[in-house]
């Protein structure tokens, strides 16, 4: 059973990426595998070069960002996992993709305003193309 | 363990000592003690002692210089008369920066000398002198701080390639033209101020302990816990544990713990993390300057204006407590639409977080409290014996070291290079101002401004530095302000209580609130919140925090006019 592959990373924004996957889980019966992206990069805008503990205290601000997303699955009997990866976002995607190999990916579309979104509108394509091409699985973009 | 551990601290003595041992030089060479001396002292236009003046005595008899001598840190100069004493004498002054000064001694005090008796001279005053290098050096502070601002280069990285810019500048360019030398490397590197080093270096290891023992996870549960659904509880008590975390550690390092809990807790109740976080980062901000430790500027302030934790206790901590009162009721008054629409959310999520709410390693947190207790009353009665605050806190970072016994490397990973490499750095590029006169000239212009006033010259320093402090960032800003402050404390009466370094301490920690890049631990704050799906946007925390700015920094004031 491949499953969907949904990364997400909290707030209002993800909500429709949550629900979008957990309708589409109900729909053909696959378990979601809700992944979160640590990524410390803004660490560059400070002087301070301390990752490790920050990485912990940024895994578990992770998890309980999953769990949420995780209780919402499992509010609507769908069943659900979460998985943290440290990286940039984009690579990491792309590395469980392979690892999993799900039948479905399922995206948040970028919002205008935030111009620094990794999957910005322009890359967006691009990247949903190279998902398909490494895994065969479908992406689908809520908004 | 034990052998390594020993090496590390010895090895950290032993740089310590080479560094901090006096490097001054000596003035005069070992001629008879029979001669007779000629003494004085050298001071730029700003009554501040002029160091490293080579003193050349010539005579029209003979064209090589007879004698010669350098000024010492205070200014002062000691040269031998020569033997046999000519007729005529003229004393040369000469340094970089500075027009070159003669001085021909008069009958009489030829006639003391030669008489045997030494002589002592009055004052001389040496005028500053624009070079090239004025330019360069002013440019070069000025691209280091718009590469911050705009955050084209990484902090440490845009000070680091200024100071190395400034110092191959001054070798490659000396050759060329003698007006393209800024500074040599001993003159740079004794710009750096290893109190300021050494002290963040030890708060950092103790820090580190500290961090990794969940305490800032406990205590940010205990705020919920306590508030029993009390939105206003919660978000006073966590503005009360942020800042007074603050007002010990660093306020990048208590906002990078105190951000993932923070939003943890938003979450479980349903609410926006950001109507917690802007509070808190504020509440760092604000309580921060109450110490000598709380921030780094204050850390640069106390070392040059050698002003001691208590002075800060006394003389800031009340403006602080007024400032964080109208703080919290403005937070309240922003957020209490927000914060009333809280409400519990699953029971897994709760769950989690009184998980995460426990102390996880209670030996060293214990070990950590009688020591931070040992080093808060070395801080507070050390004065005393002249203990510096870098001392201190080694003593204290030793101390804990040897009690908890960690995994060395694992210490010596926690002390955040990059951050003193960025204070070295930024010192020799903040001195290469001062060395070329950018910086007496800037002082001229404010202490013009000012006159003598001194009401005047506290609101002039306070806002002044707390709306540039919006823009660039506040570290650099302090650090070129220090030499202003200096001045304008010997030029305006009633200024010698060192009221002036408590408004800087002020205006620009407290104007970091005016703005998202105005201190590190906004950007910080920002960049966990965005991780966490919520985003603090330039336009958002500016109306947020610009009216924070107005209140505290107007409380504070009002606090410094009644104290002084």
């Amino acid at each position: 059973m491949p499953g969907i592959l949904c990364a997400i990373r909290g707030g209002p924004s993800s909500q429709s990426t949550i629900t979008t996957s957990i309708q589409l889980a109900r729909d053909i019966g696959e378990t979601i595998y809700f992944l979160y992206v640590v990524n410390l990069d803004f660490l560059s805008r400070s002087t301070s070069s301390k990752t490790n503990h920050i990485s912990q205290e940024m895994e578990e601000m992770g998890e309980f960002i999953l769990l949420g997303a995780q209780e919402q699955a499992t509010e609507k009997n769908v069943s659900s996992e979460g998985v943290i990866r440290d990286g940039q976002v984009a690579d990491e995607i792309i590395s469980y993709c392979e690892e999993l190999d799900p039948s479905y990916v399922v995206l948040g579309r970028p919002q205008e305003e935030q111009e620094d979104n990794l999957l910005s509108n322009e890359r967006l394509k691009a990247f949903t193309d190279r998902i398909t091409d490494i895994c065969q699985a479908s992406v689908i973009l809520s908004s | 363990m034990v052998r390594r551990i020993l090496t590390f601290l010895i090895l950290t003595l032993f740089v310590s000592l080479l560094v901090l041992l006096p490097m001054e030089e000596i003035s005069a060479g070992s001629e008879s003690l029979d001669q007779p001396w000629i003494f004085g002292s050298i001071q730029d236009s700003h009554g501040q002692p002029v160091k490293g003046v080579t003193i050349s005595l010539l005579s029209e008899s003979t064209p090589n210089t007879l004698t010669s001598a350098i000024t010492q840190s205070d200014g002062r100069f000691a040269i031998q008369s020569p033997e046999p004493l000519p007729d005529q004498i003229t004393l040369v002054f000469n340094r970089p920066h500075f027009r070159q000064f003669k001085l021909n001694l008069n009958d009489n005090e030829l006639i003391t000398v030669k008489s045997g008796n030494s002589l002592s001279l009055s004052t001389i005053i040496m005028e500053r002198e624009i070079t090239t290098a004025f330019w360069i050096a002013g440019f070069v502070f000025i691209l280091v701080l718009a590469l911050i601002a705009t955050g084209l280069l990484q902090n440490t990285l845009a000070a680091f390639a200024g100071a190395s810019l400034l110092l191959a500048i001054s070798y490659l360019g000396k050759p060329i033209t003698e007006s393209l030398h800024i500074f040599n490397f001993s003159q740079a590197i004794s710009y750096i101020d290893w109190n300021v080093i050494f002290l963040i270096m030890g708060m950092m290891i103790v820090i580190a302990v500290v961090e990794n023992t969940g305490i800032f996870h406990w205590l940010a549960y205990f705020a919920y816990r306590i508030s029993g659904g009390r939105m206003w509880v919660l978000l006073s008590v966590l503005m009360l544990i942020t800042g007074i975390a603050s007002a010990f550690l660093d306020n990048v390092t208590t906002m990078l713990l105190m951000t993932p809990i923070t939003v943890q807790i938003a979450l479980a109740l349903n609410i926006s993390p950001l109507v917690l976080l802007i509070p808190e980062v504020f509440a760092s901000n604000v309580i921060g300057v109450s110490t000598l430790i709380g921030t780094p500027t204050n850390i640069m302030i106390g070392s040059f204006g050698e002003i001691t934790f208590n002075d800060f206790l006394f003389n800031l901590t009340p403006g602080v407590f007024l400032a964080f009162v109208g703080l919290v009721i403005y937070s309240w008054f922003t957020y209490r639409k927000d914060l009333s629409e809280a409400k519990s959310s699953s029971p897994a999520l709760l769950e989690k977080l009184a998980e995460r709410g426990k102390i996880t390693n209670p030996d060293n947190l214990k070990k950590a409290g009688w020591i931070g207790g040992g080093m808060l009353l070395l801080f507070i009665f050390g004065e005393a014996i002249h203990l510096p605050p870098s001392v201190t806190a080694l003593i204290g970072a030793s101390a804990l070291l040897i009690w908890i016994r960690p995994d060395i490397e694992e210490m010596i990973g926690a002390v955040d290079w990059t951050t003193l490499v960025f204070f070295m750095s930024l010192f020799i590029v903040v001195g290469a101002i001062q060395e070329v006169g950018l910086i007496s000239i800037i002082a001229s212009q404010i202490g013009n401004l000012i006159g003598e006033n001194l009401i005047l010259a506290m609101i002039v320093v306070i806002w002044l530095s707390a709306f540039l402090s919006m823009i660039v960032a506040n570290i650099p800003f302090t650090a070129a302000m220090l030499p202003v402050i200096a001045y304008l404390s010997q030029i305006v009466p009633g200024a010698e209580t060192k009221v002036l370094y408590y408004c800087l301490s002020i205006g620009a920690a407290m104007g970091g609130n005016g703005s998202l890049i105005g201190a590190s631990a906004n950007m910080i704050t920002a960049g966990i919140s965005e991780r966490a799906g919520y985003r603090i946007t330039y336009k958002y925390f500016l109306q947020k925090g610009f009216p924070a700015l107005i209140i505290t920094v107007s409380l504070s004031s009002l606090w410094l006019f009644l104290r002084f």
